[in-house]
């Protein structure tokens, strides 16, 4: 058995979780910073950063606590290492790095994104590859295949803003808090989905993305209609958002000749995405994965998870490892 | 008394082993910003080369700042998570005192500035006494210009030290100031670090992980900008 404890603190979330032999998830605390955030209407690097260090350590002994281990009992210790803001990365990788120095076990820096997508394939990690996968989040909008595991084709990516970005924009533009996704999830519920035809960018173009023409969109119908249904706004706009969404990563499926559909991060707790995408899979005959609501946002399950993968394909990571910012989501082999 | 110490304030990481009252052995390399990649590493080798095991250490002490946020986030990190997994204490000793420590025997008042960007330093008064030195109010964030102009009015010939000194030697040409050469004498003392946590040990001045907390002096810009607004 191996027991590995997981570290995120690449954004707003402090988290950790232990998982055992990179599938079951003995336990994952999330603490969240969006109470301190919103006021600013967003992520504040430095506000994250100090949070981070007064929270990491509570949420890691109730980690342990969850899952009835003690800090003995671990066999790594692990912690994204990008994407993400570079002072908050630093947090976690230097907790984590601290954990296995102090534990004599070994460390292992995760790739966020490898992260998202791993949180998906933990609902069923026998699945047959390869997998079209779509992550979604307010910092990224990308697809990839998994042609084999720790192999990553990125297909697609957005040009402009992520789908989570231009959610937070739309609600601001709608007056609505922070964070923007739930808020319109809820919001659309109540609206007409048919009754403003917003542009759906790019959607025949290729498999990148295009978020921010559609914003404007959004921003310009208000201005011009300032009498209109904020609920119909909300609908219609994250209609279009699905539409592409959706629609792109068929199209990646049918290119990469994946019988399964994989989506992970933060937007991937939208409701309406979850809807669209499980009819999809069913009209076209493939599997759907998407990770359960407390997967979808950043967590450190992901990042135990992916660890246990990357522990046995590469081994650890040197204690001399930092954090990278801009981190991509490359193949390793 | 089995001590580990290191400050992360500076462009500096400072490493620092302390046995029953005596140093060790100390580390000191310039950083840049690449505390996180060095501070682990360091520490690991110095306690190999002292044949020390990590599992028979007492106590963590931490350099508190004021200094690079970054930096001494990863320094609090990376005591608060140690001294938790071990089940012991920390002493956090402030960045500035850990500079000012060494110069006890100089016999007058120091004072210690340290670089804290934008044109700003992070600043301490010190007078030295017998039990060691005494500081003399709070610890200031000010323009080097501000401070300098202060010291010229003051006739107390007192000695400045740290590595504001280095970014501003233009403001503080007139003071004098510790030889810019001498590299070791501007930085946080590790040394001086270790023997400071043995002493508060020994009052039972020490804190739980959880308690220890970074000098950071400045809000977030968000934060001051908020303010600002009034809103
Ligand atoms: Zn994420």
């Amino acid at each position: 058995m191996t027991l590995i404890l997981g570290i995120e603190t690449s954004c707003d979330e402090t988290a950790a979780a232990v998982v055992e032999n990179g599938r079951l998830i003995r336990s994952s605390v999330i603490s969240s910073q969006i109470d301190l955030h919103a006021r600013f209407g967003g992520v504040v690097p430095e506000v994250a950063s100090r949070a981070h260090v007064e929270l990491i350590n509570s949420v890691i002994a109730e980690a342990l606590a969850e899952a009835d281990v003690q800090f003995g009992d671990l066999d790594a210790v692990a912690a994204c290492q990008g994407p993400g803001l570079i002072g908050a990365l630093l947090v976690g990788v230097s907790a984590a790095k601290a954990l296995a120095l102090t534990l004599d076990v070994p460390y292992v820096g995760v790739n966020h994104l490898e992260g998202h997508l791993h949180a998906a394939w933990l609902q069923d990690p026998d699945v047959a590859l390869p997998l079209a996968v779509l992550l979604v989040s307010g910092g990224h909008t990308m697809l990839v295949a998994v042609v084999e595991d720790g192999r990553y084709k990125v297909l697609g990516q957005t040009v402009d803003d992520a789908a989570g970005e231009a959610f937070d924009k739309v609600a601001r533009i709608c007056g609505l808090g922070y964070p923007g996704g739930p808020a319109i999830d809820r919001l659309a519920k109540d609206g007409d989905a048919r009754s403003i035809a917003f542009p759906r960018p790019m959607i025949s173009e290729g498999l990148d993305f295009s978020f921010s023409g559609l914003k404007t969109a959004v921003l310009n119908h208000v201005r011009r209609n300032p009498e209109v249904d904020v609920r119909d706004v909300a609908a219609s706009f994250q209609e279009a958002v699905v539409d592409v969404l959706v629609h792109k990563l068929l199209v990646a499926a049918d290119n990469s000749a994946a019988a399964t559909l994989v989506m992970g991060g933060g937007v991937a707790a939208n409701s309406r995405l979850r809807e669209r995408l499980t009819a999809a899979g069913e009209a076209s005959g493939r599997r759907v994965l998407v990770p359960s609501m407390d997967l979808c946002t950043d967590n450190g399950v992901m990042i135990a998870a992916t660890a246990w993968w990357r522990l046995r394909s590469d081994g650890p990571t040197s204690l001399a490892g930092g954090a990278n910012p801009s981190l991509g989501l490359v193949s390793t082999r | 008394m089995s001590i580990l110490g290191f400050d992360t304030a500076t462009q500096r990481v400072t490493v620092g082993l302390g046995l029953g009252g005596q140093v060790l052995g100390t580390r000191s390399l310039a950083v840049d910003r690449q505390h996180a990649e060095q501070l682990v590493p360091t520490i690991r080798d110095l306690c190999q080369e002292s044949s020390i095991e990590l599992s028979s250490l007492e106590v963590i002490a931490v350099g508190l700042g004021p200094g690079l946020f970054t930096g001494l986030r990863v320094g609090i990190t990376t005591a608060r998570t140690m001294a938790q997994a071990l089940g012991i204490p920390v002493v956090g000793v402030s960045s500035l005192d850990l500079v000012a420590h060494p110069l006890v025997g100089i016999g007058r008042p120091v004072v210690v500035v340290a670089n804290a960007r934008r044109n700003e330093i992070y600043c301490a008064r010190y007078i030295p006494t017998k039990d060691g030195m005494r500081r003399e109010g709070d610890y200031e964030v000010l323009p080097p210009d501000v401070l300098a102009a202060e010291l010229a009015q003051n006739d107390d010939q007192c000695l400045v030290v740290g590595d504001g000194v280095l970014t501003h030697a233009d403001a503080f040409a007139k003071c004098d100031c510790v030889e810019s050469d001498d590299d070791q004498a501007m930085y946080p003392s590790a040394a001086s670090l270790v023997a400071i946590a043995d002493v508060r040990m020994r009052r039972q001045e020490f804190c739980d992980p959880c308690d220890v907390h970074a000098l950071y002096l400045r809000r977030s810009d968000a934060e001051i900008e908020w303010d600002r607004k009034g809103r």
